[in-house]
């Protein structure tokens, strides 16, 4: 019995790895008409929650685009692969994105993965779109091929900031900024810092909440010394939801304002009441919210048969980055490389997505496609945007 | 003519040096030389994914042939691996990055380096035996990578640190290829030592030390002191292996170590086989292509019976899980049991028994 | 003064929550010599189970903790079946892996099933803070303490009067006396793991109710390491005293320390705790020294 079972596990493993290896080769004859982007996705993951609907608006938006007939003569192939946001399954990903399937592009996802292929991506001259809007993604000499589609972490932060001061009452607001230990959480804190100091905010404290933690009561109860006016959240859901819930469990009375990860529509269940009064930044636009853009949102939902209560804003948020994808590629000379995309996005200029996020322009100086942000509140259970598009200059 | 299968017919060792060759057999040693040579033509006739895949299996394997020296042939369970792959990367990072010394020399630096700390966090097996060190060797991975983050000045912190790949005066080691031979090369180095090292008298000291450690002080041998130098040795090549992913890869940064990485590493070194040098290489492949073989599996399946992707797309987990508890059940010892199994049968063949 | 007597109280209820799921892994090392890597998952499980049960199928919830203990129990006894007996005798290195690799396939199906994103319990507990003094502590932080006396209570009560209980202290001090006495080990192994399940089912549904839901809740299961060897890993009274003191502990950190380094150090002081002991004092507050005989 024990030698039938190694036997069989021996052989499966061998056809295992020899299908591996040989099934892919197929795909990469077609490619005269053809143009493929790479997915990174995180279905199964730490961040999952929000991946998920991330990865669903993108793969809506190429099957929508499609649904219109071939850009420019090129069908345009999403392959999208869940690396459960594991750095190392996310490089070897990459590595078949690049050397299997022959992409010319890739929607990335997280702060993690992109910092991670900044350099092969780079080196390989593969346009790399995330949802991580880290601020050192601005600098090209570092990630020539990094794109970012909404302001970045640190532009959110000084845009709040300012907001601050031109709507605070009375004196010099006190700002107290609480983030994570990852390099995602990290990100803006510098670049607020020595914003506010040029503003004349003060920042007063700052508090380290775990990624997952379900409990802040310390780190709060020791901002609470330095009673702050505002804490600005770097945070996604589920912190922000035990920063909110511990919060008002010991009566703190600071103002939160969430930078864009820690906004959306699911915060709201599992912080509850908590949320009342909660400020966050909002990149990109809510589902119920009428706007222009959501035309084409409706019709491809009505194609599959759902409705606007089937997504979430992340949902959007996926849809826009694959939409400023697909207007790079248009306006591309060399569609079907990972240069000639390049050159299309960096032509693209003040393109107007209806409403869904800020207008985005990138150059070949900038690949920063905006620095505006809009400010929601919630009100019964509810994101209620009451700003328009704004930035800080 | 001759039984192919059946090999040691005929053969006479007739000095000790013939007696003690790790391949004994001519005829085996040029099939050992054959495999080597496949290795090394392999990049030509392989794309570069393949490539790539084979270069992380290599890298994976020199760290599994490292923590079996410690956890295999000296019996010390170690469940710190993650931390001090951690290591290795980030001295290699620090002194390419920071200080500007040139990759030949920092890649042993950092294998040093993390053999000495290595050796630190193996002072405690002095007291501390099987489970207990274990434990110890999990807060020692915890506390070394909060460490890690915490230390921003010299490590980056949790945005963790850019490298470049190695280069040799002009020539810069960016292709798949060029890569896998600079891995293959230490790879080879490491199979070598370690398999040499089990024929000398540290490596017979290791084994009595796993084998019944109180017998073999009575016997004369200076546990302690073997004990720790395992520490040393093992961490030395997981240093090595850490640093050669971090160039590979070009990033270091704290998530890329964390507790699961040392998991995967044990599963690699029990799946492949306990105190076997070759095994190290088989558990190293197998769990390092796990995921690969299980995304194409799907894939096909999907074809077959579309949707099922969603169902299972999360199964990664589970079928880790079940593999390693599979394996330690059916075969304890793992793939090169199982490896040598097969070859036992057509030694015999066609007898049964 | 008060922010020290939050923390302290903070402390004290996570603190009892570690006590009871380090009761369940010192039972199983005590009874079946195994260590159970697969504590946090076990907790996960249980947690998430009542939490469908409350959630999704609106049953009350003193009906769905019910049902989660059996489910629980059902689990312990699987776990112990298929992954428990196979490897009584083998080298520990085999036991422990079994249990990661356990912990993998059991957070593996978690992740399946219910996702990753943090989820709350409907609430159960009132929400206005209970005030004694300055100090504020939530009501579902008392209840949380009371469930964990009460059920440490049981335990003692179980382990010192009833048949069941005695059988399981005698299988632990000696397994082949135990034998010959005509107690079924096999049926104490079973048991053993079916009440660690139960008990990490508890606290998990207890911190789910605090906090929240999510698939972090299994890194208690290696918080409770340094709680089982600071208690000794073969004394259930090293279990209490050991979970409450690594709580106490961990949420002074997080409120002296914490700010000092800028965060993070209270998830790792249990170990720089658990490091010291190894050093000084290996075998706990309570535990008993091994003699290893060649």
């Amino acid at each position: 019995m024990k030698k039938f079972l190694s036997i069989i596990l021996t052989l499966g493993l061998t056809l295992g790895v020899l299908v591996g290896c040989a099934g892919g080769e197929q795909a990469s004859s077609s490619e005269g008409k053809t143009i493929k982007i790479g997915g990174l996705f995180d279905i199964t993951g730490a961040t999952g929650d929000v991946g998920t609907p991330y990865a669903e608006g993108e793969e809506a938006y190429i099957e929508y685009i499609m649904s219109k007939g071939p850009v420019n003569g090129y069908t345009i192939e999403l392959i999208g692969e869940d690396y459960a946001y594991k750095i190392p399954e996310a490089q070897k990903l990459y590595q078949k994105f690049k050397s299997k399937d022959k992409v010319a592009a890739i929607l990335g996802w997280g702060t993690g993965d992109t910092e991670a292929l900044r350099q092969q991506v780079a080196a390989d001259k593969l346009p790399f779109f995330s949802a991580s809007y880290s601020e050192n993604l601005k600098n090209l000499e570092e990630s020539p091929y990094n794109f970012l589609t909404a302001a970045s972490y640190s532009d959110q932060a000084r845009s709040v900031l300012k907001w601050i001061k031109d709507n605070h009452q009375g004196g010099t607001p006190t700002v107290a900024l609480i983030y994570n230990d990852t390099a995602f959480g990290k990100s803006p804190i510098q670049d607020a810092k020595d914003y506010a100091k040029e503003i004349g905010i003060e920042i007063v404290d700052e508090q380290i909440v775990d990624l997952k933690a379900l409990d802040a009561t310390s780190q709060l109860l020791n901002m609470q010394k330095k009673n702050p006016d505002y804490a600005i959240i770097q945070q996604t859901w589920g912190a922000t939801a035990t920063i909110l819930k511990d919060a008002k469990k010991l009566g703190i009375e600071t103002q939160f304002i969430g930078l864009n990860w820690a906004t959306g529509e699911g915060l709201i269940p599992i912080a509850g009441d908590a949320a009342e009064g909660f400020i966050g930044v909002v990149t990109h636009a809510f589902p119920y919210e009428d706007l222009p853009g959501m035309a084409e949102v409706k019709e491809y939902l009505e194609s599959q048969g759902k409705t606007f209560d089937d997504i979430n804003q992340k949902f959007i948020q996926g849809w826009v980055a694959a939409k400023i994808l697909v207007e790079g590629i248009k306006l591309a000379d060399e569609p079907t490389t990972g240069e000639g995309i390049r050159q299309g996005l960096e032509k693209i200029s003040n393109l107007d997505l209806g409403g869904l996020a800020a207008p985005v322009t990138f150059t070949p100086d900038n690949h920063a496609g905006t620095n505006q942000i809009r400010l929601a509140k919630v009100e019964n259970g509810k994101f209620e945007v009451f700003t328009d598009y704004f930035g800080y200059e | 003519m001759r039984n192919p299968f059946v090999m040691e017919c005929g053969e006479f060792h007739v000095n000790y040096k013939q007696n003690m060759a790790i391949w004994k057999i001519p005829r085996v040693r040029m099939r050992i030389y054959l495999v080597i040579a496949f290795f090394i033509l392999f990049p030509f006739i392989a794309s570069d994914y393949i490539i790539g895949l084979a270069t992380l299996c290599g890298i994976a394997s020199i760290g599994a042939i490292g923590l079996n020296i410690l956890t295999g042939f000296t019996g010390q369970i170690s469940i710190g691996v993650g931390a001090f792959l951690a290591v290795g990367g980030y001295t290699s990072a620090i002194l390419t990055a920071k200080l500007g010394l040139s990759f030949w020399l920092s890649m042993p630096l950092a294998g040093i380096i993390t053999a000495i700390v290595g050796a630190l966090f193996g002072i405690p097996s002095l007291r501390l035996k099987g489970l207990y060190l274990a434990i110890a060797t999990l807060a020692a991975q915890v506390i070394i990578l909060f460490v890690i983050s915490r230390w921003d000045s010299l490590t980056g912190g949790t945005a963790g640190l850019v490298l470049s790949r190695p280069q040799i005066g002009s020539f810069v080691f960016m292709s798949e290829t060029s890569y896998y031979y600079l891995m293959f090369a230490i790879l080879f180095v490491t199979v070598v030592f370690s398999l040499n090292l089990f024929r000398s008298r540290v490596g017979r000291a290791f084994i009595a030390v796993r084998d019944r450690d109180i017998a073999a002080e009575v016997m004369g041998i200076d546990i302690f002191k073997y004990k720790v130098l395992a520490f040393f040795i093992s961490s030395f090549f997981v240093g090595v292996a850490g640093a050669l992913l971090g160039h590979y890869t070009m990033i270091v940064s704290p998530e890329l170590y964390s507790i699961s990485v040392s998991v995967e590493y044990l599963a690699m070194i029990l799946v492949g086989g306990l105190g076997s040098v070759f095994g190290s290489i088989y558990g190293a492949v197998f769990i390092t292509l796990l995921p690969v073989v299980l995304r194409s599996v799907v894939e096909i399946l999907n074809g077959m019976f579309p949707g099922i992707s969603d169902v299972l797309v999360g199964m990664r987990e589970v079928v880790f899980g079940l593999m390693i508890i599979l394996f330690l059940v059916y075969e304890p010892e793992g793939l090169n049991k199982i490896w040598r199994n097969i070859k036992d049968y057509f030694k015999l063949w066609p007898f049964s028994y | 003064m008060t922010f020290f007597l939050q923390m302290l109280v903070t402390g004290i209820v996570v603190g009892s929550v570690y006590a009871l799921v380090a009761l369940g892994f010192v039972l199983i090392y005590k009874s079946s010599n195994a260590i159970n890597f697969a504590q946090g998952e076990f907790l996960l499980v249980g947690t998430y189970i009542c939490l469908t049960l409350v959630a999704s199928y609106n049953i009350p919830f003193i009906a769905a903790i019910f049902i989660t203990l059996i489910f629980s129990a059902l689990l312990g006894f699987i776990v112990e079946k298929i992954v428990l007996r196979p490897f009584i005798g083998k080298p520990i290195i085999s036991m422990i892996m079994a249990t990661i690799g356990l912990s993998s396939i059991l957070a593996g199906f978690v992740h399946i099933i219910w996702g990753h994103e943090t989820r709350v319990f409907p609430q159960i507990f009132s929400e206005n803070p209970i005030q004694l003094g300055e100090i504020v502590i939530a009501p579902v932080y008392a209840w949380a303490l009371v469930i964990v006396v009460i059920m440490l209570v049981i335990f003692s009560l179980f382990f010192k009067y009833s048949k069941l209980g005695i059988a399981m202290r005698a299988t632990a001090d000696d397994q082949q006396a135990a034998l010959s006495m005509g107690i079924s080990v096999k049926t104490i192994f079973a048991v053993a793991w079916a009440i660690a399940a139960i008990v990490s089912a508890v606290g998990g549904v207890l911190l789910g109710n605090i906090n929240g839901v999510n698939s972090s809740l299994s890194t208690i299961g290696l918080k409770v390491l340094p709680v089982a060897i600071l208690g000794g890993l073969d004394s259930i009274p090293g279990a209490i005293i050991g979970g409450i003191l690594i709580g106490i502990i961990e949420s002074l950190t997080g409120g002296y320390l914490d700010p000092l380094v800028g965060g993070g150090l209270k998830d790792v002081m249990p170990f720089i705790i658990l490091v010291l002991i190894l050093m000084f004092k290996p075998y706990g507050l309570f535990g008993k020294k091994e003699i290893e005989r060649v």
